[in-house]
């Protein structure tokens, strides 16, 4: 068996690849942003335990992690695409489906793993000691100032190692839009099979770039985490 | 009530009424009808075959799959554990390396690739077995979640005071006796937890297969959805989300109560 990647000499097959990557990085930065939302406003429900908010977003959180996130796109896909709503765009007065399969990828990745994200901000909050929560209290801070400028920077401290393993799922995740005809790497990568039928080097070298992004998150959100840390709170990491 | 109850109570009625008002939603007037339809379609999702005569794929190739799978990476994933915690250290950085990257992959690209990499048919003492695409998916499922649970196995194994490690050594153990009568008896039931999300992730994963040609749920769908018009796949992918949910739900919180109970380790 001998591996041939003399298709990557072709500049069309590159020029593809690195689009493919830029879209993908896109997808998940938008979809980390709209994770983060989510998460952030979520756990606030669950937190301050708002009355009827509180329900819908525990049966919210619970239908979206519970249930695969193919078939979430899959259904936003189908179904928003049949509400078919269109937006002109200003530049070239093009009209343009307000959810096309982009969209839709970055609409699932933020709702599945913003579900995952409620959780994870929940229980970073949590860990909050209380005698620093009393003390912002009786420094005249509100509930919600407390929040704002004591529970929530800590908490997203403390939930950092968690929000790791989260954001590398959702970049894995986004994989998924090459099945909603989204130009990622993985659409990128089908094409160059069907041209090449080099199928194996292809799937080596997408499986090889995946795990180099992802690990390259992964170093990142360590630096990140390290950088931000407050000492005193949560665990020393060396 | 306690919070897992409650969690529990407000899922199992709250997400079915969630779902069937999108359901609602979609269809207007026609809800009826397509929920008869959906009934009407339930044994070919479930089984694969209109009538429950055979089991050939659908919602239940899933479940088969995701089970299989688990097996195979418990045991893949214990060996790699135990090379994390190697002596020697070449074995302890070569499984380190193995697992990050089965870790870092994607499961979609790990389940392309499977499809690729592994051969049509091997011979086994000279019987030639054709590798189906059910094989493939259970392969290519159980690579990243057996990196999965090495890392939960290394961080029980951790999670174990070393003293325990000292005081077994100066009773004249071996080290993987320790493992076996020692740490390992302790390590276990922290592990459960983290265990059972692994396989409720496993289990949502089988969705993916899809991609290898499996006859699992999603392609049991595709089949429908090609006969029955394309404006019933909301309907369909509705429906498909519900059983998902029914399966992996009570997992879900079975472990948190465990969770609360037991502990569980921290990776």
């Amino acid at each position: 068996m001998t591996l041939d990647f003399s298709w990557l000499g072709d500049p069309l097959y590159q020029q593809w690849l690195i689009t493919g990557i830029g879209t993908t990085l896109l997808m998940s930065l938008l979809g980390i942003l709209l994770m983060l939302a989510i998460g952030i406003v979520g756990a606030l429900f669950l937190h301050f335990r708002i009355p009827v908010l509180e329900t819908i977003t525990t049966v919210l959180v619970e239908l979206f992690r519970n249930t695969p996130p193919l078939v979430q796109l899959f259904f936003l896909y189908f179904m928003l695409s049949s509400v078919g709503l269109s937006l002109t765009d200003p530049v070239t007065g093009r009209t343009v489906p307000l959810f096309s399969g982009f969209t839709c990828a970055v609409l699932s990745l933020g709702l599945y793993n913003g579900a995952l994200a409620v959780e994870i901000i929940r229980s970073g909050l949590i860990g909050v000691p209380s005698q620093t929560v009393e003390g912002a209290r009786s420094l005249g801070y509100t509930r919600f100032q407390t929040f704002r400028h004591v529970e929530l920077p800590i908490g997203l401290r403390l939930c950092m190692p968690a929000m790791t393993n989260n954001v590398v799922s959702l970049i894995k995740t986004s994989s998924q839009a090459a099945l909603v005809a989204v130009a990622d790497i993985m659409y990128g990568a089908t094409q160059i099979m069907v041209e090449t039928f080099r199928n194996m080097e292809v799937m080596l070298l997408i499986w090889a770039l995946y795990v180099v992004i992802a690990s390259l998150v992964v170093v990142l959100m360590r630096r990140l985490t390290s950088m931000i840390r407050i000492p005193g709170y949560g665990v020393d990491q060396a | 009530m306690n919070s897992e109850l409650r969690t529990f109570l407000l899922g199992i009625v709250g997400v079915p009424l969630c779902l069937l008002g999108l359901f609602a939603a979609v269809y207007g007037d026609n809800t009826g009808a397509m929920l008869g339809l959906m009934a009407e379609r339930t044994p070919t999702l479930l089984t694969g075959s209109p009538d429950i005569t055979s089991l050939d794929g659908g919602f239940l190739a899933n479940i088969a799959m995701s089970i299989i799978a688990m097996a195979i990476a418990a045991v893949g994933g214990v060996i790699l554990g135990v090379g994390l915690i190697a002596e020697f250290s070449i074995v302890r950085h070569v499984s380190d390396v193995v697992m990050n990257v089965l870790r870092n992959s994607p499961w979609l690209v790990v389940l392309y690739a499977m499809l690729y990499l592994l051969p049509f048919e091997v011979e086994i003492f000279g019987v030639y077995v054709t590798i189906s695409p059910f094989i493939k998916s259970v392969i290519g499922l159980s690579l990243p979640v057996a990196a999965n649970i090495a890392e939960i196995f290394r961080g029980g194994i951790q999670a174990i005071p070393s003293a325990q490690w000292e005081s077994a050594r100066s009773l004249g153990y071996r080290r993987l006796q320790i493992l076996r009568h020692i740490i390992l008896p302790q390590a276990l039931p922290l592990m459960i937890p983290n265990l059972m999300t692994i396989y409720a992730m496993l289990f949502i994963g089988t969705s993916l297969v899809v991609v290898t040609g499996a006859s699992d749920i999603l392609s049991a769908a595709k089949v429908i959805i090609a006969t029955t018009g394309s404006e019933t796949a909301s309907g369909f992918y509705i429906y498909i989300l519900f059983l998902f949910f029914l399966f992996a739900f009570p997992i879900a919180i079975l472990t948190r109560c465990l969770e609360r109970r037991i502990g569980s380790v921290s990776l």
